[in-house]
């Protein structure tokens, strides 16, 4: 569903991606993990088409996104880490804008709109403008942009970040509730979240995978992920007893 | 194509959601009146020559303020992100918020009409006049809407976006003023004249439709429509 082959970006001279392979099959979740400045974000652009990648190659649902970008984006639902909402539109108008960019249909749309307000829970808010909606509902209305058209693929760049602990539940509940549905893709430094929600891990540090496995696998030994973590990305390994 | 006219329509309702639009119109409508009685009377003439000028240099004004945020703010509050990783391509996007911007300018030459009515009630206008002066006061509206909008897609600060603008268009539009004296100057004076903005209008508002004029109006605001895409798509 999505893969990447020999994946570097170069910010001028400074490399910020080096060499990241990876493949992730339909259905799966997986969690990008590392410390800030990993180079997280800037893959998460790459593999939505907004960066180019300086070399390497992306495949987004069987669609190589150099060569046939549209079909990659069209099948991409994508969250970044600073929420694109129109602060201006009401929930309801900023969907359909969404929607209408999206290709779906009008008529389709109005049926479909209602789902995402029903699935993201975002009935009671339809008709307010964004800028009056608290944290919570805007990260709701961000991930309702990100599934309006059914992407097969689902990016989330820190969807949980900012939020009080009862929004935290409520979106990763959400976030759950798409398994089996979508590949998705999220990256976070909270590393509970990764626990709870994810299948598979993958940690970058300073531009690389320094691990990538099921949780299960990585859990294996007695150590926990927050140990895992640290050591792996940590210049001076702590001792772990 | 239908996504461009999603995003024109957005661009055009969204000036309406906020004061701004609101008090350009009516800053905009309420100079135009008093002069258009001022001009009238003066002159004693059925002609909307003066008007037309008069709508220029408010155009000056006023149009780098309709587009200083139409890229930039996308920028700065990430929304670009969404836009650009949407299903669209940056032409559609370009040409989408340029056709709303322009929208707006439309509304604003529109209600000018009431002048001609006017005119045609009380006397005998030169109606051709009259349509090629409405023809190049929207060519040069719309080129200083596409020289905003290119102007707005290199930065992320409005206030950046519209100085610049304010800088370019200040200078296609008294460049003349500068080579006026000059009697002979040779290839530089007669580019400089031909980049002026108002050597260009001033012929439609008298009723000439110059064919050279038209290249110049068509080429700048396709220059500008095709360099503001390369910036949105140029981003490392």
């Amino acid at each position: 569903m999505i893969s990447t082959k020999n994946v570097s970006k170069f910010y001028g001279s400074t490399q910020v991606l080096k060499d990241i392979s990876f493949e992730i099959v339909q259905g799966e979740i997986v969690g990008f993990l590392g410390p800030n400045g990993a180079g997280k974000t800037t893959l998460m652009r790459i593999l939505t088409t907004y960066l180019q990648p300086t070399s390497g190659k992306v495949i987004i649902a069987d669609c190589d996104i150099s060569q046939n970008s549209f079909a990659a984006r069209q099948n991409l639902g994508y969250l970044p880490e600073n929420l694109p909402l129109y602060l201006d539109m009401t929930v309801k108008d900023y969907l359909k804008f969404a929607g209408k960019l999206k290709n779906i249909p009008y008529r389709p749309l109005t049926t479909r709109i209602d789902q995402v307000l029903e699935e993201c829970a975002l009935h009671d808010v339809k008709n307010m403008p964004i800028a009056n909606l608290s944290k919570g509902y805007k990260q709701r209305v961000g991930i309702a942009q990100a599934i309006i058209h059914n992407p097969k693929v689902l990016i989330l760049d820190e969807p949980t970040n900012g939020l009080d602990p009862q929004q935290i539940l409520q979106v990763r509940k959400l976030i759950k509730g798409l398994e089996h549905k979508r590949t998705v893709i999220l990256s976070t430094h909270i590393l509970s979240e990764i626990e709870q929600i994810a299948q598979r891990v993958l940690i970058i540090n300073k531009g690389k995978i320094v691990a990538d496995d099921s949780l299960n696998n990585l859990l294996k030994g007695s150590q926990n992920l927050e140990d895992i973590f640290l050591n792996l990305t940590n210049d001076n390994p702590v001792n772990i007893a | 194509m239908k996504n461009t006219l999603s995003i024109a329509l957005k661009e055009l309702s969204g000036y309406f959601k906020s004061p701004k639009a609101y008090i350009v119109l009516m800053i905009a409508i309420s100079v135009f009146n008093v002069f258009f009685f001022m001009i009238i009377e003066q002159n004693r003439e059925a002609s909307l020559r003066d008007i037309f000028k008069l709508m220029e240099f408010i155009f000056v004004f006023i149009i780098p303020i309709l587009t200083m945020e139409i890229f930039a703010e996308e920028k700065r509050s990430g929304t670009i992100e969404f836009l650009l990783t949407s299903p669209v391509s940056s032409a559609a996007i370009v040409l989408g918020k340029y056709l709303g911007s322009l929208g707006f300018v439309s509304i604003l030459i529109a209600i000018t009409a009431v002048y001609y009515g006017i005119l045609e009630y009380f006397g005998s206008p030169d109606r051709l006049a009259i349509l090629t002066g409405y023809i190049g006061i929207y060519l040069e509206g719309a080129f200083f809407v596409a020289i905003g909008i290119l102007t707005s897609s290199w930065t992320k600060n409005q206030i950046i976006a519209a100085i610049t603008s304010y800088m370019i268009i200040f200078s296609l539009y008294f460049s003349i003023t500068f080579v006026r004296q000059l009697e002979e100057g040779g290839a530089a004076v007669e580019i400089i004249k031909y980049l002026s903005v108002w050597n260009h209008s001033e012929r439609f508002f008298t009723g000439l439709l110059d064919i050279s004029s038209l290249v110049y109006f068509f080429t700048g605001i396709g220059l500008c429509l095709f360099l503001t895409r390369i910036n949105i798509e140029n981003r490392s």
